[in-house]
């Protein structure tokens, strides 16, 4: 396994007007789980074609181990991929499609066969071993489609796009943790790419999320759901998305919806949005001077949280609309106080503060 | 309840009907030929087998369908590997597919439009020693070449002739299985280290096979039929070296007016070709359903 960087990566394919991806510098350490995150149309498939050696970059580098491997063509760069549907040789029993990627490599059968074996074995496909691959489940043919990805123990990197997309839900977390666990075993230097969070923040060490073929923020999945360096972090990581509401700063002092709620350093301007978690904030029915007015939209039970009923409070705040986690028993069209102790600064939705009680 | 239905049988009889004057009762009367002796329009006896009999001591029957299963056996060999190569070979790439690819599909449609007799005549002319293009090109290089006379270099113009007119066919038929593998096996296939004859081999063929069970039968079927292009071409000469069946079948029914031995020969032809169809039929698809069981059985055995 290798460590795999960017140096200012760049990308436009011939005859677009466009760049498809700008300027993305990363690191993954050696034997890491690195998820990339990103909507749709976002490059995360340009990306993975970069790295297997399927598109050369424009600009910039790709790197195994401090070496340009940019132009190393995709079947000499010790890259395996796994894709959305499993992409097998369907003509082929199991064993002798684990053994494929070897056997193209100059292994010798039997040297071949007993690692396809042992792969075979950890994925608990073994007793497939004989199968035509075309007569397996989706499920399992997707098992098999990452059994051949991992096969090759020489591999810098393994690529996964989308890999549980196919997979029916009942079976997702089942393959994901075994993916993982053989992950962990074997050390392999992976990058996953996916449009779900949940999978994305699961699977991965540290999470990569993308947009308009940038990388804005790389970091542990609490980083990114703690910290986010943009608004477009916040908003897109976590279920609802971070509570973004428009404050003003003047002279020290940061007002929300007329109420002043703290200190603030920056510099007098509008532009400002403060962020915080569902989590993050307090809702009270009583008369409170330093709480910002609210009224209920709607409740939703979550469950019960120590005892207390547990609800997902639909709120507005002045023109925004916000989320909250309470135990306070509240109705809809009730006005009530919320205090946010803990919260982040984002000008012209860039993070330039961060408040924790 | 009951009486309803029995009649929505009746829903079937046009079906019955259609099949009936387009397939069976032509088929019966040529049956009913077959197992008589007509000497004129009143006068017929029944002789039972005795046409088969006679048919199948013929010796120049037999030669011709020793010629017909060479000629098959050729141009399908020559066909169906040209016509993959030719599918393997067009643009597929969407980026590449523009006008190129539409008009190549076009080009390579061209021969599959030309009438039978045409393509007949087309070779008759082109082949020809005194004005031919072909023939007197080959000619003028020094190479003796004369298809009317020699019973080699007609077959060879015959089978010329039949590659100049269907490969493109298995190429269409491959083209279109060719293009319904998605992109990302041959990525894979590349990571995996592949060399093309592996992605031919274990990529391209596997999603072949259906579209191409079919070309082949086509192509047996048609090849095993022909009689237009052979008849235009060489009428079946020098003496008979290029008569293949079908042209034999003619010259006995029309030719001789020999009505039970032709309807005898028409029988053995068609079940000959349905044997042959469904020799090759079961071969492969028979081979894909055991082999079904098979997997389900060990995948019964292990669960």
């Amino acid at each position: 396994m290798a460590k795999v960087a960017l140096e200012n990566l760049g990308f436009r394919y011939p005859g677009a007007s466009s760049d498809t991806l700008v300027d993305l510098s990363l690191s993954i350490t050696d034997g890491a789980a690195h998820a990339l995150l990103g909507g749709s149309g976002t490059g995360k498939t340009t990306l993975l074609n970069l790295f297997s050696g399927l598109l050369t970059p424009t600009s910039g580098a790709v790197l195994f181990d401090g070496v340009d491997v940019s132009r190393v063509r995709g079947r000499e760069r010790q890259v395996a991929q796994v894709f959305q549907f499993p992409v097998l040789y369907e003509g082929l029993s199991v064993l002798e499609n684990l053994a494929f990627p070897l056997r193209t490599r100059g292994w010798k059968p039997d040297a071949a066969r007993q690692r396809a074996r042992q792969v075979a074995k950890r994925l608990d496909i073994e007793a497939l071993a004989s199968s035509q691959a075309s007569s397996l489940s989706l499920f399992e043919k997707q098992l098999l489609a990452i059994g051949k990805a991992l096969v090759r123990p020489d591999l810098a990197l393994v690529l996964l796009d989308e890999p549980l997309t196919a997979v029916e839900p009942r079976v997702k977390w089942q393959l994901r943790t075994l993916l993982r666990e053989v992950q962990k075993e074997e050390g392999t230097t992976m990058l996953y790419v996916t449009h779900d969070q949940t999978e994305a923040l699961t699977f991965a060490d540290q999470v990569s999320l993308m947009q308009n073929g940038r990388l804005i923020q790389t970091g542990t999945p609490a980083e990114l759901h703690d910290l986010p360096d943009h608004e477009y972090v916040g908003h897109f990581i976590g279920s609802p998305g971070m509570n973004l509401v428009p404050v003003e700063v003047r002279d020290n002092r940061l007002i929300c919806a007329g109420v002043d709620v703290g200190d603030c350093e920056q510099a007098n301007g509008t532009n400002y949005r403060i962020g915080f978690r569902d989590s993050w904030a307090t809702l009270s029915v009583q008369e409170d001077p330093t709480g910002l007015p609210a009224s209920v939209q709607s409740v939703r039970l979550l469950g019960t949280q120590l005892g207390e009923p547990q609800g997902h409070c639909r709120l507005r705040l002045g023109s925004t609309e916000i989320h909250l986690l309470t135990t306070t028993q509240v109705e809809p069209g009730q006005a009530v106080q919320v205090a946010i102790p803990r919260y982040l600064l984002f000008q012209d939705g860039k993070r330039v503060a961060t408040y924790a009680g | 309840m009951q009486a309803n239905q029995n009649r929505a049988w009746l829903g079937v009889l046009p079906v019955v009907l259609i099949v009936a004057f387009s397939g069976v009762i032509p088929l019966m009367t040529v049956v009913n030929f077959s197992v008589q002796d007509v000497l004129d329009v009143n006068t017929r006896f029944f002789v039972g087998f005795d046409w088969y009999r006679e048919i199948l001591r013929d010796q120049r029957l037999l030669d011709a369908l020793g010629r017909q299963l060479l000629f098959s056996a050729t141009v399908l060999a020559i066909e169906i590997p040209l016509g993959i190569a030719v599918a393997r070979a067009m643009p597929r790439e969407p980026k590449g597919r523009g006008w190129g690819a539409a008009a190549l599909l076009v080009l390579l449609a061209l021969p599959l439009l030309v009438p039978w007799n045409v393509v007949g005549t087309i070779w008759q002319v082109y082949a020809r020693p005194d004005i031919g293009l072909l023939g007197h090109g080959i000619n003028a290089l020094g190479i003796h070449y004369n298809f009317s006379q020699v019973s080699s270099h007609a077959w060879i113009t015959l089978i010329l002739m039949d590659v100049w007119h269907w490969p493109s066919l298995i190429a269409l038929l491959a083209f279109s299985g060719l293009t319904s593998i998605p992109n990302q096996h041959y990525q894979a296939a590349e990571l995996d280290g592949a060399s093309r004859w592996q992605v031919f081999r274990f990529v391209e063929m596997p999603r072949l096979r259906s579209v191409l069970i079919i070309g082949v039968l086509l192509r047996l079927m048609d090849s095993l039929m022909i009689y237009t292009e052979p008849f235009v071409l060489t009428g079946g000469g020098p003496g008979t070296s290029t008569t293949l069946l079908s042209q034999y079948l003619a010259t006995m029914a029309v030719g001789q007016f020999d009505v039970g031995p032709a309807a005898a020969f028409s029988v053995l032809y068609f079940l000959l070709i349905l044997l042959l169809c469904w020799l090759f039929y079961t071969a492969v698809v028979k081979r894909d359903l055991e082999q079904d069981f098979a997997r389900q059985g060990e995948r019964a055995a292990h669960e």
